[in-house]
């Protein structure tokens, strides 16, 4: 997991399209959130629930949050799994689990 | 029942209860987020016995040294001290052993503690002035002998700089707190590769580290790359080429921004030039706050790993409150 960490926050961090998003803040702190990221989209236990979601991105919401940034998340998420070696099939649930948050992510 | 004191008030968590839910059931919501010992929001530090290693999982290690844990997932096996993050520091008076000069511009204050304050070289803590409450952070260059190092680059301007080298004087005395920080050696990494790089008296907390490997029978090559304007900016200089013609392994580069100078470069080209194996080796970075900043990042970015990157950029005291 601190592998698949690393990777995909430095996808993040190498983004044009999402970086501002993740400037400001301490790097610690925002690879820690990266890992509940994907635990919570790997099926771990992270036990969110839709409103922390609203919670968590209302304030970049504010500063133009929207659809494109989050398949930009989806696409560099499934690109750091089958770097690591991840099948298709699993890549493809785990991008649908993201998916199925983006309502919440947005503030729908 | 397992007894907790948190923040002086005692709690009682029932059999299997995590420290999260006995807090909230007495009355004391902490931040929190994921539940699952993930998002580190409910972070909080035992202050006597070792939390159980499961709520420190994926804790950087000064932080699971220093009794860190989640409060989320810490079913406590026995009483535990328990205080918010960050809150726990020492607090002691200490006399002044000595003030001398460094260079033209850097003073080393030497502070009787008696050996008392717990603490590692690298580390930083705070220094305060009791007559006039100036409080000011600074990195501890070494803690040997009953006394702590500190190097203080002295600013015509600055209020704890003018205090430091103008008015103190052997025996006066001074409040420490602390420390804080995540720089500093783990003998774990003893045949690791190290880089220290710093600017300006960022050279402290990195003489601090190099003092403490070598210390500790440190095997693996380490780098010391040391960023001034210019000569007048290095101190320390005959102690670490020294070092370097005795111990194989060790390399000292000093980085001038005066690019006439044959050690002309800037730090962190100079150590993007010469540093390739990023992935394997162990990064401690101090001084200038935005180079910091920068190199970190870089570092990361071009393949170090993020727990192995030890950063402290010296945030001026003003730019700190404000924010
Ligand atoms: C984690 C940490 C560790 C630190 N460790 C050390 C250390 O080991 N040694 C050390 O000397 N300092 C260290 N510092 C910086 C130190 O805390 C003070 O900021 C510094 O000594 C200036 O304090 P002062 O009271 O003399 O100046 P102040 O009265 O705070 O400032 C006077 C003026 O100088 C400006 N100024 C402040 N810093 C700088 C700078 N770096 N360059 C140019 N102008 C500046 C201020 O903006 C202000 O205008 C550290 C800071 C942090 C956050
Ligand atoms: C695709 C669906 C997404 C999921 C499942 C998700 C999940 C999460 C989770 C679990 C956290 C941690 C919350 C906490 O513990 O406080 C978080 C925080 C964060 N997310 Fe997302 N996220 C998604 C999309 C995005 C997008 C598209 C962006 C921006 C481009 C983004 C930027 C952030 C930032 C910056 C934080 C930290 C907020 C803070 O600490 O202030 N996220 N996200």
């Amino acid at each position: 997991m601190d592998a698949a960490v690393d990777i995909f926050y430095r996808k993040v961090l190498g983004d044009a399209r999402i970086s501002s998003f993740f400037d400001d803040i301490d790097m610690e702190r925002q690879a820690a959130k990266q890992k509940a990221f994907l635990t919570m989209v790997m099926g771990g236990p992270a036990h969110y629930t839709g409103r922390d979601m609203r919670t968590s991105h209302a304030r970049l919401v504010k500063s133009g949050l929207n659809d494109s940034h989050v398949d930009a998340v989806i696409e560099l998420l499934a690109a750091t799994l089958k770097e690591l070696g991840v099948a298709d099939s699993d890549i493809a649930e785990v991008g649908a689990l993201a998916n199925s948050v983006r309502n919440d992510v947005l503030s729908r | 029942m397992v007894e907790l004191t948190f923040e002086g008030v005692e709690v009682h968590a029932a059999e299997g209860q995590t420290v999260l839910s006995a807090l909230e059931d007495a009355g004391i919501p902490l931040d929190c987020a994921c539940r699952a010992g993930i998002c580190q929001s409910c972070l909080v530090q035992s202050l006597d016995a070792p939390p159980p290693p499961a709520a420190q999982a994926g804790l950087p290690r000064a932080m699971a040294m220093d009794g860190y844990f989640m409060a989320c997932v810490c079913v406590p096996e026995g009483p535990l001290t328990i205080g918010r993050a960050g809150k726990a520091r020492q607090r002691l008076d200490v006399t002044v052993r000595a003030v001398e000069r460094l260079s033209p511009t850097v003073v080393r204050l030497l502070l009787d503690d008696g050996g008392r304050f717990q603490c590692h070289p690298g580390q930083f803590l705070t220094l305060i002035h009791p007559a006039s409450g100036v409080t000011r952070s600074y990195s501890i260059a070494g803690n040997a002998d009953g006394a702590l190092e500190l190097h203080l680059r002295i600013l015509p301007e600055g209020r704890m700089s003018r205090l430091v080298a103008d008015d103190l004087s052997p025996d006066d005395v001074m409040t420490i707190a602390g420390p804080s920080g995540s720089c500093f050696y783990d003998p774990a990494d003893r045949d690791q590769r190290i880089v220290l790089a710093g600017t300006g008296t960022g050279l402290a907390p990195l003489w601090g580290i190099l003092q403490d490997a070598l210390r500790h029978g440190h095997r693996g090559p380490i780098s010391l790359y040391h960023g001034a304007l210019d000569r007048s900016g290095l101190y320390l200089v005959e102690a670490l080429e020294s070092l370097e013609a005795e111990r194989p392994g060790f390399r000292y580069v000093p980085c001038l921004r005066d690019a006439e100078d044959p050690a002309g470069g800037d730090l962190w080209a100079v150590v993007s030039e010469l540093e390739t194996d990023l992935r394997a080796t162990t990064f401690f970075l101090c001084g200038d706050e935005l180079l910091i900043r920068r190199m970190k990042r870089g570092l990361f970015m071009a393949g170090a790993r993020l727990d192995q990157i030890h950063a402290d950029p010296f945030t001026p005291a003003q730019a700190r409150a404000a924010s």
